[in-house]
């Protein structure tokens, strides 16, 4: 995604409702998480699981989140998305970057981006492909999802190779 | 003392403040002895209790949120500390309940005795630490502690409880999250 539309996308959504940004720092979402450290609003966990940890808690204080991170941190966290946020139904918000979206990006990231949707498929997680002609749609649909006491992830390709 | 006893010497000035407990016996050792609304008993996620408790205690800076924590689970999640340390919580309470095994599996070795995790909480700015093993001085401290400013870490150095086990935790996950929330 642009930059401009990933600096839109965290002012919508911090303007609608989402109170706390909570994750581990991925070059796919840097633009969205640079405009969230702009406004004093981003909290860096050392890994994707104690970010989770954190976002139910302020969830258990009813307070609206969202946790950004990359692909591989989400594997990283699978048996903390089905014993704690699926478990107790928190309607978390993932943004996850999709490293190994394209074929020829680094080699570490090519088998977990190969798996990702099936990892998402298997968790029964729901989910959208967000990108920059939908991001206002798919913001709203989380907002809406969240609001309704699911949990729900937006997943940004990387379509870039540096 | 074991878990269970320190537990209780906890309760009786905790009372019914918040306490997010960490998985395994630590969990159904407090259901078992004082079961609350304002008990949320994180059953599977190990590692993650001080960091429910780290977002409880940012979103509810004028309660005072206690976590229960174990030596197996703290060293699972050391990272917790430098997080909980650049949030500096003035209202977070991390007791640590240290056997020095992973009992609820067995009592395999955490190897929580060969180093001082009292040490690592002060090297991460905790703004008070604590280390006992003795009843009456964590009875002392966690009186103490009232009128002292977080994050605070009370090590307590337990022994392994021999065959006194806790039920399990009957109440459903979904109710221990909506009870929890409703009482905050």
């Amino acid at each position: 995604m642009k930059k401009l539309n990933q600096e839109r996308m965290f002012n919508f959504l911090a303007n609608n409702g989402i109170k706390n940004f909570i994750g581990v720092p991925d070059s796919t979402l840097k633009h969205f998480i640079e405009q969230g450290l702009k406004k004093k609003k981003i909290l860096i966990a050392t890994r994707e699981e104690e970010a989770i940890g954190i976002a139910t808690g302020m969830l258990l204080s009813k307070s609206p989140s969202l946790i950004f991170l990359q692909n591989a941190g989400f594997a990283n966290s699978l048996s903390t998305i089905t014993s704690l946020v699926q478990l107790y139904q928190f309607p978390l918000i993932f943004l996850i970057g999709w490293r190994g979206y394209q074929k020829n990006d680094a080699p570490e990231h090519k088998k977990i981006g190969k798996i990702q949707p099936e990892l998402i498929k298997s968790l029964g997680l729901k989910s959208r492909i967000i990108r920059d002609k939908n991001w206002k749609e798919c913001c709203n649909w989380v907002i809406a999802e969240s609001k309704n006491g699911h949990t729900c992830a937006l997943i940004v390709p990387r379509e870039f190779i540096d | 003392m074991i878990r269970k006893e320190a537990i209780e010497i906890a309760i009786k000035e905790i009372g019914n403040q918040p306490i997010i407990s960490a998985n395994g016996y630590i969990s159904r050792d407090l259901y078992n002895v004082y079961d609350k609304h304002s008990n949320f008993y994180m059953i599977g996620s190990m590692g993650l209790a001080s960091s429910i408790g780290l977002g409880v205690a940012l979103k509810n800076s004028k309660k005072r949120i206690f976590v229960f924590d174990g030596d197996g689970n703290i060293l699972m999640n050391l990272g917790s500390l430098t997080t909980i340390s650049s949030q500096k919580p003035k209202n977070l309470v991390h007791i640590v309940f240290d056997n020095s095994v992973h009992e609820s599996t067995g009592s395999q070795p955490t190897n929580s005795n060969l180093v001082h995790i009292e040490k690592i909480a002060k090297a991460c700015n905790y703004n008070h630490v604590y280390i006992t093993k003795d009843q009456n001085n964590f009875l002392k401290i966690i009186q103490k502690i009232k009128k002292l400013k977080g994050p605070i870490m009370i090590l307590v150095k337990i022994q392994q409880s021999k065959g006194q086990r806790s039920e399990r935790i009957k109440i459903s996950p979904v109710r221990i999250k909506e009870r929890f929330m409703q009482s905050i």
